[in-house]
């Protein structure tokens, strides 16, 4: 059984909820089945007041062993870099966070804003506030980029805003039984991050022959006018549905690149940046010549049924 | 007996909270709602696109974001003087219920009743059906309402994409009109709720519930054995029997903004509310109920550390200028609102009090205000909830293929101010907004949880949770359990409040 402390630094419990929501496996479940002993969590302890503070002593005195930290939210370091703007009982809530690092074996960012800052730190980042192992894209949060956990692995990033639902469960499931999490280059499993949220969006055809939508609404792809970030971001969000159920594109709204650590990018969220007719920011690793040979060549051969928008994505 | 000072930290709420209360004896005789966690989201928003606040406002919080882009959108619905479509309009309220009834359900069963579980209750009668029914993850009702509440918010991914988190409410409609195979889909989504409700809630039809209409009738109801096994029918006998109907009160003064939007009445120029349930002020001691007014809403800083300005101010105009003063007699960050010069109470009782639900009505009538109402109207309102959803899809069936999204005109967000309300699941949420050359020049965020959890004003009135506090007699000061049970039966949500959260203090911040 592996024994973890949940952290709510500058947060927004939407991680928590994405908890919550995950169904297969739950975090009850993983709890019942003796995955996953929980020694803290913000939402879910029955401990009386002060019991945070002393699970926290008795980890750092190392009478109380940690297997996996997770932090949900900012790491805020202001004002004036005492970190007091966040703070449990007179104590920054980045000095816990690092305390309780140094002794856990895994220690997992749940969700953009612990992986990457995330939107408090978007500009003017009026708290201070970073990620754990990553300032947006910079490696170095609050622990420095050579930092390794008890495990020997760096922080591990479940980005997104929120964290898709099951990629936190099945990844707390894999850590409990120390199974080996492979990382891409911002420190994301790789297991859920390998696809771009544009692979398995249903309006890929309209994508594939060039029907863009101008207009919020509609059926078409959103990619070219509507800020839509699906092609360029890695994420499960269309192959593996949120709530069983759908996506952000799916349902027509764009997606705003929550699993990436510019997000929120600076531009305007629903609006496309162009150069010319085409996105400034291609689909990963396209070269923006055989693109733009290729978009000239699909709309010409689009099929009239996607032309007139014939299909419910 | 001396006066001490006592610091209370309380998990499961929304956020951390601290609580510092002045103690003569066991007895509270003062207290400060004190947080900290400047996340500063309105900075965030200024020189922004006027929608983007659609996309960042969500995610001020992670359990009430539909309620955040709601009112979002309305604010710029209002500011450009937009036509919604009924279509709309059914869609946002459908998915504001479910993302309530959710919250009220986890709220309810993860938050609330685990501190029944206290060894100190052990000797009550009740405490085994306690137990095996609300034991934190393991209870027979946690665990059901885990399954439920999951389930319930499908209904938002269906038109969002995703709960949490989405951002498909656009000013002049939603991004996605609803299909016959959405609604077979949203129906099943309400009808298991709605069983799941009946079994495992009320032990009763939806039906015979929202009938009851008076005290009396309620608790001729509970003795009915279907009923006083359910989980209200637990939580009811339980909190009275350890005196939760006696402690508590509060302001006495009930907000609301109006729940949801009527279809055909959410329309430009929107000047008057136009709430399914009615908007108004309700006075605990008589009864009465005067119209809202969103006008004399007004924020004070003399208790918290801001930059002083005299009195009140208006959302248009206010002003969020960090100002730390320790060793001084402000202690948050959180600013107070105040409806003209009084302290309200806002969520579920007060929403179905101004809306005239008779049995809430008469449960107050009979014995005022306290922690076991607040608790049991949430609850309650969960019903009348699932009733009104079940309502607005088979009006949603008749509006099939009807717009569901107006293109606003070129140029119609470039300019101007508007503001938005809802009641979330917490209570009156508000947004107001100015856009100066296509750029978002101000943003006020007023919560619901800034309403309940508010400092001293100028006029040293206390906040609302400060004064249901004071006066409640401590069984064990080392374990200020009422304190809990108060303050959680107000659904506190800290992340929410915007300029502050947190546990905190009075004097650590050594900047």
């Amino acid at each position: 059984m592996a024994t973890l402390l949940w952290l709510q630094t500058g947060a927004c419990s939407g991680d928590t909820m994405s908890l919550l929501n995950a169904d297969s496996p739950s975090i009850e479940s993983l709890m019942r089945k003796g995955s996953i002993e929980l020694l803290w969590h913000p939402s879910l302890s029955d401990t009386p007041p002060g019991g945070l503070g002393k699970l926290i002593a008795a980890i750092e005195a190392g009478t109380q062993a940690l297997d996996i930290l997770c932090v949900e939210g900012s790491l805020i370091t202001g004002p004036f870099g005492t970190g007091m703007f966040d703070s449990y009982r007179g104590r920054p809530k980045i000095q816990i966070a690092e305390a309780l690092a140094r002794r856990a074996r895994y220690v997992v960012a749940v969700g953009t804003c612990s992986a990457f800052g995330g939107i408090p730190a978007a500009p003017p980042n009026p708290t201070d506030c970073t990620g754990l192992q990553f300032d947006h894209e910079q490696p170095g949060g609050l622990l420095p980029p050579e930092w390794r956990s008890g495990a020997g692995l760096p922080v591990i990033n479940l980005a997104g805003c929120p964290t898709h639902p099951t990629t936190i469960t099945r990844s707390l499931a894999m850590l409990a039984q120390d199974l080996p999490l492979e990382l891409d280059f911002l420190n994301r499993p790789r297991l859920f991050f390998s696809t771009t949220v544009h692979q398995g969006c249903t309006r890929n055809e309209y994508h594939e022959y060039d029907v863009e939508e101008t207009v919020p609404g509609g059926r078409g792809c959103m990619y070219f006018n509507l800020g839509c970030q699906g092609p360029s971001t890695l994420a499960n969000c269309n192959s593996e549905l949120w709530n069983g159920r759908s996506s952000k594109p799916r349902a027509g709204v764009p997606c705003f690149g929550c699993t990436s650590p510019g997000f929120p990018r600076d531009g305007d969220l629903f609006r496309t940046e162009k150069i010319g007719a085409v996105p400034v920011t291609l689909p990963l690793g396209v070269s923006r010549a055989h693109y733009m040979a290729y978009k000239n060549l699909a709309h010409a051969a689009a099929p009239l049924r996607v032309k007139n928008r014939e299909m419910e994505p | 007996m001396s006066r001490t000072t006592l610091n209370i930290d309380l998990n499961r709420v929304e956020g951390d909270l601290e609580f510092q209360v002045d103690l003569d004896g066991n007895r509270v005789v003062d207290a400060r709602c004190v947080g900290t966690l400047f996340r500063g989201f309105e900075q965030l928003l200024i020189g922004r696109a006027p929608k983007d606040g659609l996309v960042i406002t969500p995610r001020v919080c992670g359990i009430c974001g539909t309620a955040h882009l709601y009112t979002a959108a309305l604010a710029l619905e209002r500011m450009a003087q937009l036509p919604v479509s009924p279509h709309a309009t059914l869609v946002r309220n459908l998915c504001l219920m479910a993302e309530n009834v959710q919250s009220d359900l986890r709220q309810s069963f993860l938050f609330f009743t685990p501190d029944f579980v206290h060894p100190r209750y052990a000797a009550q009668p009740l405490f085994a059906d306690i137990e095996a029914a609300f034991a934190p993850m393991k209870g027979r009702i946690v665990r059901s309402t885990l399954a439920a509440s999951r389930k319930v918010v499908e209904l938002v991914a269906i038109y969002g994409g995703q709960w949490p988190h989405s951002s498909y409410m656009l000013p002049g409609g939603i991004t996605r009109g609803a299909t016959a195979r959405d609604l077979m889909d949203c129906q099943d989504i309400v009808d298991r709720t709605i069983e799941w409700y009946e079994l495992d809630v009320i032990g009763d039809s939806l039906d015979n519930w929202l009938a009851l209409d008076s005290a009396d009738a309620f608790f001729s109801w509970l003795d009915a054995a279907p009923h006083a096994a359910s989980a209200l029918g637990l939580l009811t006998r339980f909190a009275r029997a350890i005196g939760l109907h006696h402690i508590g009160a509060g302001a006495r003064y009930f907000l609301s903004a109006g729940s949801w939007h009527d279809p055909l009445r959410w329309q430009p120029p929107y000047g008057e509310p136009a709430g399914l349930l009615p908007a108004g002020l309700y006075h605990a001691d008589h009864g009465q109920l005067d119209a809202f007014n969103p006008d004399i809403i007004n924020e004070h800083v003399r208790h918290s550390w801001y930059r002083p300005y005299p009195g009140g101010r208006h959302p248009y105009i206010g002003e969020t200028v960090p100002d730390y003063q320790p060793d001084t007699d402000r202690y948050t960050w959180a600013k107070a609102p105040r409806y003209g010069d009084k302290v309200i109470e806002t969520g579920p009782l007060a929403e179905l009090l101004t809306g005239g639900d008779q049995l809430i009505v008469s449960l107050l009538a009979l014995e005022g205000p306290n922690a076991w109402l607040r608790q049991f109207a949430r609850l309650r309102r969960t019903g009348l909830t699932l009733h009104l959803m079940k309502q607005h899809l088979a009006e949603l069936a008749r509006q099939l293929g009807t717009p569901h999204y107006l293109p606003p005109p070129a140029g119609a967000l470039d300019q101007g101010e508007g503001y938005g309300l809802v009641q979330a699941a917490r209570g009156s949420l508000g947004h107001w907004i100015q856009v100066t050359d296509g750029r978002i020049s101000r943003y006020q965020i007023v919560t619901p949880t800034a309403w309940n959890a508010s400092p001293k004003d100028s006029a040293g009135q206390h906040g609302h949770w400060e004064e249901s506090v004071i006066g409640v007699e401590l069984a064990d000061p080392a374990d200020p359990i009422e304190i809990g049970h108060i303050v959680r039966s107000h659904d506190p949500c800290l992340v929410c409040t915007v300029h502050f959260v947190g546990r905190a203090e009075r004097h650590r911040y050594g900047v």
